[in-house]
C-alpha cells in the first residue's frame, strides 16, 4: 500500500493544488485535508504537507493562528511520531508559529519567527536557489539529495526573514538546525542571494529529529521542466514531454516519497 | 417618494443632491414618467445605478458596436461578464479561456489600497460566474509624475493593494505594464485583466436558465454593509477633491481572505452542478449590488424577480432598504438555482466550506425568486419599497453625445541623425520613467502561485501559463496602451495598442486568439474628449480587422478627468490573449548563447512621434502609422520561426526601440551574454519602436530562408559574444553593467520614503 499525505487546508491557503500535483507526480497517495476536518480522522496518515498562502489572512503574525487550529493536533501527533512533516512557505511559517521547529530543547514553543523581510518590508516573489546546509540524512526528507545539494524554487513572500535572539540563533545554527541556506544558481553562498533579509542566510530550518521541515521558499513552483528558465528549459525546448516532464524542485517531493516509505 | 413629477428644477436639483443621487433631471423625470408616479427612494437608488455610464453604457454603447468581435477562436463574444476564446483540445474536452479587462480608477485614486483591491477582486468574480477556474491576473497602471509625493502614495497604495489582493486569493499576476505621465496626476488609472480557465460543457451563464420560473435566487459571500453605497454613480462623475471624503464611502472594503475560501467553494459547486447535469444562473456581484446583479440575472432569461432585502445577511443593524439594495459589498455572487439543488448550494457554501466560521454572518442565503411576470420588485419590512417593469430598469438610457474628432499633431520628419552618438543617447533611453526595468513593482506580484507558470512578469513581452496541469497547451497574455502616443493622435495610439498587444503575445510563441479592450477617456458630455474615444474606437476597430483579432469582451471608463477640467491621456489599453499547442515552442527573449545571429524581423515605419527618444532629445514628430501588411508578414514569419524550431530568443522592439530591446534581451540573461552589432544605425532604426522583432537565431540561413518565403523584411543586426558589452560602429562601446544600472535605478527607490504598509501581504 502506497504511503497516504495529507495536505493541510487551512482558510487563506493558497498552493494546495499545485502541492498536491508534486506529491502525485513522485508516486505517493495524496490528498487535501480541510482545517474543519476531525483531527481523529487523520490518525492514521503517514505524512502531512502544510503548503503556502495566508492562513487566516496572516493575522497577528504570519502562521500563528493557524499553528493553533484543532487540525495542528493531529500534526503535533505526526511528528511526535516521528512522521515526515514538511511545511513550505506559510506553512513553514506555521511549523515555526507551532514550535515544531527548531524545537530546541524539544520545547515545542515559537522560538525564532520568520519575519518581514528586510530591507523594504515588502512581500516579494523572486527566483532563487536553496543549498543543502545539513548532512543529507540529518533531515528524512532530503537523505536521498547528494551533500550540498543545490534546488531552485520562488521566494514569495513577505515574512521569511529569520529571526530571534542572538544566543538562539546561534544555538539554532550550532545544532544544526538550518536545512537549507539561499545560494546562487551555482551554490555559490553570499549576502546578495539572500531575497528576505534572513539570518544566517536560512532558507529552512529543522528539528532535531529530522522529521519536520520548515521551508520558506516554494520548490513546487519551480518543479516542472517548463517552469524553468535555463538550461534544462532550453534542452526541452521542441519536446513537449520532455517540458512538461518533472525536474527542479521536485527533488524535495521526491525526498518526502523516500522519508515515508522508508 | 422621491418627489419628482410636482418639484420644480432647482427643487429637484436639491432633493437629487441630497439622496446623494447622480441621475439627470431629464433623467428622473423620464422615469416617473415611465412609472406614471414618482418613484420611492429605493427605485430612484435602483435606477441611479442601473442607468449610470458605468452600467449602461449610456454614451459609448452604440460606439462599440464598430469593434469586430467574431472569429474562428470566440467561444462566447462581448454580451456576458466576460468572453471567452478557444484554448484547445485534451482528452476529449474543448478548453477556453475566460477574458475579462476592468478599470477601477476613480477609487483607486481616492483610497489607493482599497481601491486597487478591489478592482482585482471584481474583475475575479467576472471571471468566476462563468464557471471558469480563475488562472491568471495583469495589471495595465498609470500613474502620475512619481517625483510628485501624491502621486507616489497614491501608486504604491495601488500596487500594494494588488499584491495584497491577488497574492492572498493564489492567482498569478503574469502580466502588467507601467506608464508615468503627468496627464495622470489627478487620475490614475488602474485596470486589471483576469483570465479562467473552462471546459466548454462547463460555461455558466449569467442569465436564468429557460423554465427557470419559481427557481431560488441565492446570494454567496460577503454579509451586506454599508460599504460601497454609491459606487456606480460615484465611478461615473468627474472627480473633484472637495467631494474626497464623500467619496471614499462609495469605495467598497476587500477582503481577499473571505474570496479565497469563496472561490474554492465555488469550483466544488460547479463540479456538483456538473455532476448532476443542472442548468443554473450565477453572476457576480458588483455596481448596483443586489439589485443590478439579480435584475440582470432575470432579465437576462426574460423573467422578472422578487427579492426580499430582509432575507439578505447584513454585519450592520438598521441598514436602510436602499443600501442593503444596491450598496456594493464586496466579495458576493447570486445563483439562480431549482429549489431541489438549494439544499446541496447552501450545504457546500455554509456546512463543507464553514463560510459563516470564516467571516462574521458570511453564508450563502435564499433571498428571492424567479418570476414569470417581468417585473422586478424589492420587499422590505413587509412591504414593496420597489416594483418596476424590468426591462424599463435593465434597458438604460442611450445619449448620441456630440463629439469632435481629434486633430493628430502634425510635423516634419526630423532630419537623419546620424551625426548623433548613440552610445551617448542610450543610457539616457535606458532610464526614462516608461523603459526602466519594473522589477520593484512586478516583484510585488506573485507571478508563479498555482504551480502553472511557464514565463513569469517581467520575463518576457507576455506571461505563459501551462493553465492545464499535464497537457502541452498553453495561453500568454500581454497588456499595452501608450500614453506618450495618444497625447499626439488617440487613433494612431489605439491601432498600436491592438498592433503592440498581439505582437508580444507573438514574440513568445503564441497564435493571438483574442483581445480585451478598457477604454479609459474623459468625459463624454465634453465633445473633444468624447471625439477622442470615438476615434479610439476607430483605431481599435481598423487594427483587429486587419490583424484578424477579435474582441470578446471589454469595459469602458469615461468621466477620467481632474476637477480642473484636464482629461487623462486617452487611454485604449489592450489585453491580448494568445494560446500555443505546444510550450515547448515558446521562447524567451532572454539570449541565449555566443556566437548566435541577431536580426531585425520586419521594418519601423518613418517618424518619431510618441517615441522615448524624441522625449529625451526634444524632437517633435508624427506618430508612426503601423504598416498593417508587413506586420502581418512578420508575426506569420515569426510563429512560423517558433514552430520549426528557429528560435532561440525573440523580443518585440517597443518603448526605447532597437537598441533597448537588445540591451533587454541582454539584461534577461544576467547580463552575460553582449552584443555586436555589425549594422550601422541612425538615431531612428536605434530609437524608434513602432514595429520589428528582435530574433536570435543558431540557424540563420534557415531563418533567412523562411523569412523570405513570408516576404518579411529581414536585417541582420550582428551576433552575440561572450563580452558583457553592447558594442558597435562608431563608437558604440558599452558595458552591459552600466547599461543595466541605468536602467534598474529609477525605480530601486520605489519605496524608499515609505514604511512597510500595515495591509501586508
Amino acid at each position: 500500500m502506497s504511503a497516504r499525505v495529507g495536505i493541510v487546508v487551512f482558510p487563506g491557503t493558497n498552493s494546495e493544488e499545485e502541492t498536491l500535483r508534486a506529491c502525485l507526480a513522485v508516486g505517493l497517495e495524496a490528498a487535501l485535508v480541510p482545517w474543519n476536518a476531525h483531527p481523529d480522522g487523520l490518525r492514521s496518515l503517514d505524512a502531512f504537507v502544510l503548503p503556502g498562502g495566508f492562513a487566516y489572512e496572516d493575522r497577528v503574525r504570519a502562521g500563528a493562528i493557524a499553528a493553533h487550529d484543532r487540525l495542528m493536533s493531529a500534526v503535533r501527533a505526526a511528528a511526535a511520531a516521528g512522521k515526515p512533516v514538511l511545511g513550505i512557505c506559510n506553512g513553514a511559517q506555521v511549523l515555526v508559529e507551532s514550535g515544531l521547529v527548531p524545537a530546541l530543547d524539544d520545547v515545542e514553543r515559537p522560538q525564532v519567527g520568520f519575519t518581514r523581510n528586510a530591507p523594504a518590508g515588502k512581500y516579494r516573489s523572486t527566483h532563487v536557489h536553496v543549498k543543502l546546509a545539513i548532512a543529507p540524512e540529518r533531515c528524512t526528507l532530503t537523505a536521498s539529495l547528494p551533500p550540498g545539494a543545490v534546488l531552485p524554487a520562488w521566494a514569495s513572500h513577505g515574512e521569511g526573514r529569520l529571526a530571534g535572539e542572538p544566543d538562539v540563533l546561534a544555538r539554532v545554527q550550532r545544532e544544526g538546525r538550518i536545512a537549507f541556506v539561499y545560494c546562487d544558481a551555482h551554490g555559490a553562498v553570499s549576502a546578495q542571494s539572500v531575497p528576505n533579509g534572513s539570518a544566517l542566510g536560512a532558507a529552512a530550518l529543522v528539528n532535531a529529529r529530522g522529521n519536520v521541515l520548515a521551508l520558506m521558499p516554494h520548490p513546487e513552483r519551480d518543479a516542472w521542466t517548463y517552469m524553468h528558465h535555463g538550461r534544462e528549459r532550453e534542452r526541452a525546448r521542441g519536446d513537449a514531454a520532455q517540458m512538461l516532464a518533472t525536474s527542479g524542485g521536485i527533488a524535495l517531493f521526491a525526498g518526502l516519497a523516500r522519508a515515508v516509505s522508508a | 417618494m422621491l418627489r419628482v413629477r410636482d418639484a420644480d428644477d432647482p427643487a429637484l436639483t436639491e432633493s437629487l443632491r441630497q439622496s446623494g443621487l447622480a441621475l439627470t433631471l431629464d433623467e428622473v423625470r423620464r422615469i416617473a414618467s415611465t412609472l406614471e408616479r414618482d418613484p420611492t427612494i429605493v427605485e430612484a437608488h435602483a435606477f441611479d445605478a442601473q442607468w449610470s455610464e458605468h452600467c449602461s453604457y449610456k454614451s459609448s454603447r452604440h460606439h462599440l458596436a464598430r469593434l469586430p468581435t467574431t472569429g474562428p477562436t470566440v467561444m462566447q463574444g462581448p454580451q456576458e461578464d466576460a468572453g471567452i476564446v478557444h484554448l484547445g483540445e485534451w482528452r476529449g474536452k474543448r478548453y477556453g479561456i475566460v477574458i475579462a479587462h476592468e478599470s477601477h480608477n476613480h477609487p483607486s485614486q481616492v483610497v489607493p489600497f482599497e481601491g486597487a483591491a478591489t478592482g482585482v477582486g471584481g474583475i475575479v468574480r467576472d471571471v468566476l460566474c462563468m464557471g471558469a477556474r480563475v488562472i491568471a491576473l495583469a495589471d495595465p497602471l498609470r500613474f502620475g509624475p512619481l517625483e510628485d509625493p501624491h502621486c507616489r502614495y497614491v501608486a504604491q497604495g495601488i500596487v500594494d493593494g494588488i499584491a495584497a489582493y491577488g497574492n492572498a486569493i493564489g492567482v498569478p499576476t503574469i502580466a502588467g505594464d507601467v506608464y508615468v505621465h503627468e496627464g495622470f496626476r489627478d487620475n490614475c488609472l488602474v485596470n486589471v485583466v483576469a483570465l479562467g480557465l473552462i471546459d466548454e460543457a462547463g460555461i455558466i451563464h449569467s442569465a436564468a436558465p429557460p423554465g427557470s420560473a419559481g427557481w431560488d435566487i441565492v446570494l454567496v459571500g460577503k454579509a451586506t454593509d454599508r460599504s460601497g453605497f454609491g459606487g456606480a454613480a460615484f465611478s461615473s462623475l468627474v472627480l473633484d477633491e472637495a467631494d474626497a471624503q464623500q467619496n471614499r464611502a462609495a469605495v467598497q472594503v476587500p477582503d481577499p481572505f473571505l474570496k479565497n475560501v469563496l472561490m474554492r467553494a465555488s469550483y466544488r459547486a460547479f463540479d456538483t452542478i456538473r455532476e448532476r447535469g443542472l442548468t443554473v444562473g450565477f453572476k457576480d456581484l458588483g455596481a448596483g449590488g443586489i439589485m443590478g446583479c439579480t435584475a440582470e440575472l432575470a432579465a437576462g432569461g426574460g423573467f422578472g424577480a422578487r427579492i426580499d432585502l430582509d432575507r439578505c445577511p447584513t454585519s450592520q443593524p438598521n441598514l436602510p432598504a436602499a443600501v442593503v439594495a444596491v450598496g456594493e459589498t464586496q466579495e458576493r455572487l447570486a445563483w439562480v438555482v431549482p429549489p431541489e439543488f438549494t439544499p446541496t448550494l447552501l450545504g457546500i457554501y455554509n456546512d463543507e466550506f464553514s463560510l459563516p466560521l470564516i467571516a462574521e454572518q458570511a453564508q450563502a442565503a435564499v433571498i428571492g425568486t424567479i418570476t414569470a411576470e417581468p417585473s422586478y420588485v424589492l420587499l422590505s419590512g413587509g412591504e414593496t419599497v420597489m416594483n418596476v417593469p424590468i426591462d424599463v430598469l435593465t434597458r438604460g438610457v442611450r445619449y448620441e453625445r456630440d463629439y469632435v474628432l481629434p486633430i493628430a499633431s502634425s510635423a516634419a520628419p526630423p532630419e537623419a541623425m546620424t551625426q548623433r552618438r548613440l552610445g551617448d543617447i542610450l543610457p539616457r533611453v535606458l532610464a526614462h520613467r516608461d523603459v526602466c526595468s519594473r522589477r520593484a513593482i512586478y516583484e510585488r506580484f506573485d507571478s508563479v502561485v498555482r504551480g502553472t507558470t511557464s514565463i513569469p512578469s517581467g520575463y518576457a513581452d507576455a506571461g505563459l501559463i501551462v493553465p492545464l496541469p499535464g497537457a502541452p497547451l498553453a495561453c500568454a497574455l500581454a497588456v499595452d496602451g501608450n500614453p506618450r502616443y495618444a497625447v499626439l493622435d488617440p487613433e494612431r495610439a489605439a491601432e498600436h495598442a491592438v498592433v503592440e498587444s498581439i505582437r508580444n503575445v507573438v514574440a513568445v510563441g503564441a497564435i493571438p486568439a483574442g483581445m480585451t479592450d478598457c477604454l479609459n477617456y474623459g468625459n463624454p458630455e465634453n465633445a473633444r474628449h468624447m471625439g477622442e474615444f470615438v476615434a479610439g474606437i476607430d483605431g481599435l476597430a481598423t487594427a483587429a480587422r486587419e490583424l484578424g483579432v477579435p474582441f470578446v469582451s471589454g469595459n469602458v471608463s469615461l468621466y477620467n478627468q481632474s476637477a480642473a477640467g484636464c482629461a487623462i491621456p486617452a487611454s485604449p489599453i489592450v489585453a491580448c490573449v494568445g494560446t500555443l499547442a505546444d510550450v515547448s515552442r515558446s521562447a524567451t527573449p532572454a539570449l541565449k548563447k555566443i556566437g548566435s545571429v541577431l536580426y531585425r524581423l520586419g521594418t519601423v515605419p518613418p517618424g518619431l512621434g510618441g517615441s522615448v527618444v524624441a522625449e529625451v532629445l526634444g524632437i517633435t514628430s508624427d506618430v508612426p502609422s503601423p504598416d498593417y501588411d508587413a506586420t502581418r508578414r512578420e508575426i506569420a514569419a515569426l510563429l512560423q520561426a517558433h514552430r520549426d524550431g528557429l528560435v532561440l530568443a525573440a523580443h518585440d522592439v517597443s518603448d526605447g526601440g532597437l537598441l533597448v530591446t537588445l540591451c533587454e534581451m541582454a539584461f534577461y540573461a544576467g547580463a552575460e551574454v553582449g552584443v555586436l552589432l555589425d549594422v550601422e544605425l541612425d538615431v531612428h532604426g536605434a530609437f524608434a519602436e513602432s514595429g520589428a522583432f528582435v530574433v536570435e537565431t543558431g540557424r540563420p540561413a534557415e531563418f533567412e530562408a523562411l523569412c523570405a518565403r513570408h516576404g518579411a523584411a529581414l536585417t541582420r543586426l550582428g551576433m552575440t559574444i561572450a563580452e558583457p558589452v553592447v558594442r558597435g560602429p562608431r563608437g558604440l562601446d558599452i558595458p552591459l553593467s552600466a547599461l543595466h544600472e541605468a536602467w534598474t535605478a529609477p525605480l530601486n527607490d520605489f519605496y524608499a520614503d515609505v514604511l512597510p504598509d500595515a495591509a501586508h501581504a
